[in-house]
């Protein structure tokens, strides 16, 4: 039998992490040291700036990180805070997903939405309260700008239906108000018809199909209800779309439990077979505890990630487009210098639809009171908003506050972090240093790569 | 041997203040006068945006056509101005209150009394850079004349940034294309602030390095009083009066003034009060 990632043991895939620097806690709170071929480079926390230094700089801070400021500011360096205390208030919702069908012909052990209901009974969104979440988010837009509308469930297919009547009004809104829309839908593949193919290619869908590796691998985490595998169907069903996907992205999202950590192969194979990109995430927090991944797991996805960065890095320097996802993202977030108070938009300008109308912070709080936010059909309960606001702000986080990578982590997943706590940090550190490194390289060898 | 400090990513390089550099190079601290500014007039970069004629950079009229535009442009030149592209209007009415919490009204033109404007075309064809660059456009014009005289023509919208060949395929670049601005244009229309200008442009018109109302002091009703900063012999006890600005007022710095003695004409004006004269050292 040919010896491949997928049948070695887990130790064999698991390289030696112990003298990396990059999955040990934090240094420093406001600056990291990193190397690579060509020198020594420094990432600044605040404003998340990034510099080639000389040895002698390097030196001086490694020697005297207490008095980092000082130093910074005789090196020109230093910044007014980008960041501050205040917390964002009364933001506009620019984005909802809605829960148009809260259950799931899929049986997958560690969904958020517990198998598509939330833990409540199979239901699905009933038609007021879908335009009435249509509606609110076209109610605070002004003329030339941009809303998002996202399908998620359960499975939103199984409630087809519904899902065109919400793309046609938003369309019609669209329209009217002359602001744009952009649709997006997460789907398990199952359902997915040529004919639903030809809708979501007419709206310029960004289509997300979870698939959480090749053959077995996928069924053993994602088989129907009944037991049945799924992998062949989805295939035979996405297959289509993707070779009709012109003005829509159809992309494969890979959740890393401890049972499919082979990505670098995952990723082949679904970039060869066509998908737009191929992104992973680590299932962090399940409601039953099952699939979690814990540091030894989590170490093992960081060897892989990097490895399949390593990849990512031959593919662009050779001119070639390679779509890991996580590493398009990265670059492009790196060389803005991006930095933020929180990890994404949720309870700020995106918000979950629940199949009751309810408000909830994002997707995965849907029927969850902790991230509860009022109705649709009374708007958003700007008290609950602000309070969550104020709360979440990676400033009042621990241990965020002592770390350098929290303006661009911005302090995890709230859902993940409320329910399980910060369990990935030095994977996200390692991934974010491992990143930094190729950022440097690449814009060396492809300037053009970032538009420079 | 490698640079000390090399600014990489775009975060970076917009706050890094380079060894030697005055603070005013940071973009918060900058003299804020690059419109249209000391080393480049930006907004040339407009003018030759449609292939075929040549457009004034601070307004929506034709100032010349090419040889090879298209026969309906020919008449452009004419006293025509641009009034849309693809539908999107630049000319728009303008409102607003005159003083603070006023009602809503017409803001004419001060000088001609148009309640339209133009808008600036850095806003006002960001759409089109972004949808057309390359494609041919529908363009209205309109006779200054004779509003009712309009032309309707498609012109092609020049690509704005240049292009790469990169291993065969084409890469936008991050620079101005050459086709845009022909060596020269970037820096017609230059200021001389130091001359002319200071007295030419008008009030409000330089952000910091020309100050216009100074030594304010707000009154009860809500109000203030101050002194124009081209006010001549100004001294502690001059009174805050505003002098209109009007280049034939004695009382104000003229042209002859500015060219001759500019130093000892213009004040520095620190925390928006007049800077007291240095004391002259025995």
């Amino acid at each position: 039998m040919k010896e491949t990632i997928a049948n070695a043991p887990l130790i064999q895939i698991q390289r030696n992490f112990g003298a990396s620097s990059c999955t040990t806690p934090p240094k420093q709170a406001n600056f990291h040291l990193f190397d690579t071929e060509s020198g020594k480079h420094i990432l600044l926390a605040n404003g998340s700036r990034i510099f080639t230094i000389s040895d002698e700089i390097t030196q001086a801070l490694e020697g005297n990180a207490d008095d980092a400021e000082k130093l910074f500011e005789k090196f020109g360096l230093s910044a007014p805070a980008y960041i501050t205390d205040e917390p964002l208030a009364d933001v506009s919702v620019r984005s909802l997903s809605l829960a148009i069908a809260q259950k799931c012909n899929l049986g997958c052990t560690y969904c958020y939405a517990q198998e598509g209901n939330f833990g409540s009974k199979n239901k699905d969104m009933s038609a007021e309260a879908a335009m009435a979440s249509v509606n609110l988010l076209f109610s605070e837009v002004s003329k030339g700008e941009t809303v998002n509308l996202a399908f998620l469930g359960g499975e939103p297919l199984t409630n087809r239906k519904l899902l065109c009547e919400c793309t046609a009004q938003a369309v019609a809104l669209s329209k009217a108000k002359s602001v744009a829309v952009n649709f997006s839908i997460t789907t398990n593949g199952t359902l997915v018809t040529p004919e639903d193919g030809e809708f979501f290619e007419r709206h310029k869908f960004a289509v997300t199909v979870s698939l959480d590796g090749i053959g077995d691998v996928h069924n053993r985490l994602r088989a129907f209800k009944s037991g049945n595998e799924s992998y062949n169907r989805i295939l035979k069903n996405i297959r289509p779309l993707l070779k009709m996907q012109r003005d829509m992205q159809v992309s494969a999202r890979v959740t890393v439990t401890p049972d499919n950590l082979f990505l670098r192969e995952t990723l082949d194979e679904f970039i060869s077979l066509g998908f737009h990109s191929v992104g992973f995430s680590p299932m962090l927090s399940s409601p039953t505890g099952k699939s979690e991944m814990g540091q030894k797991e989590l170490d093992v996805m960081l060897e892989q990630m990097i490895s399949c960065g390593e990849e990512f890095e031959r593919r662009v320097a050779a001119g070639e487009r390679f779509p890991f996802l996580n590493m398009t993202n990265a670059l492009r977030e790196l060389h803005k210098g991006t930095h933020r108070p929180y990890p994404c938009g949720a309870g700020a300008g995106y918000l979950g639809v629940s199949a009751d109308g309810g408000l909830y912070a994002c997707h995965r709080f849907v029927e969850d009171e902790d991230g509860a936010m009022g109705k649709v059909w009374d708007g958003i309960d700007r008290a609950k908003q602000n309070l969550w606001l104020s709360k979440r702000h990676v400033h009042f986080q621990e241990p965020c506050r002592s770390c350098w990578a929290r303006y661009m982590c911005g302090g995890g997943c709230h859902h993940e972090v409320i329910k399980r706590g910060r369990a990935a940090c030095n994977y996200i550190r390692g991934w974010l240093h491992y990143c930094l490194q190729a950022y440097i390289r690449l814009l060396e060898k492809r300037p053009d790569y970032f538009g420079v | 041997m490698s640079k000390s400090i090399e600014a990489k990513n775009l975060s970076a390089q917009l706050q890094y203040q380079a060894a030697g550099n005055p603070p005013s190079t940071l973009p918060q601290t900058a003299i804020s006068n690059a419109f249209p500014g000391l080393e480049m007039d930006f907004r040339n970069i407009w003018k030759r945006i449609l292939v075929g004629i040549e457009l004034h950079e601070s307004s929506n009229f034709v100032v010349a056509v090419d040889d090879d535009a298209p026969p309906a442009a020919g008449q452009l030149d004419n006293d025509y101005r641009l009034m849309s592209i693809e539908g999107i209007e630049f000319m728009v009415a303008v409102t607003g209150p005159l003083y603070p919490g006023g009602d809503n009204v017409s803001l004419p033109d001060t000088t001609f009394g148009d309640p339209q404007m133009s808008l600036e075309w850095s806003n006002a064809l960001a759409s089109i850079i972004q949808n057309y660059s390359g494609k041919s456009v529908h363009c209205v014009f309109e006779s200054l004349e004779n509003p009712k005289k309009t032309v309707k023509v498609k012109l092609k919208v020049r690509k704005f940034f240049d292009e790469a060949d990169v291993n065969g395929e084409k890469v936008k670049l991050a620079v101005i294309a050459k086709d845009i601005a022909p060596p020269g244009q970037l820096t017609q229309s230059l200021c001389s602030p130091w001359q002319n200008d200071y007295r030419e442009c008008a009030c409000f018109y330089w952000a910091a390095t020309r100050p216009d109302y100074v030594n304010v002091e707000a009154r009860p009703d809500g109000t203030s009083t101050g002194n124009n900063w081209m006010q001549k012999n100004r001294t502690p006890d001059t009174p805050n009066v505003y002098i209109v600005d009007d280049w034939m007022d004695i009382n104000l710095v003229n042209y002859t003034d500015l060219f001759r003695h500019w130093e000892e004409s213009l004040r520095f004006i620190i925390g928006g009060k007049d800077e007291q004269p240095p004391q002259k050292v025995e």
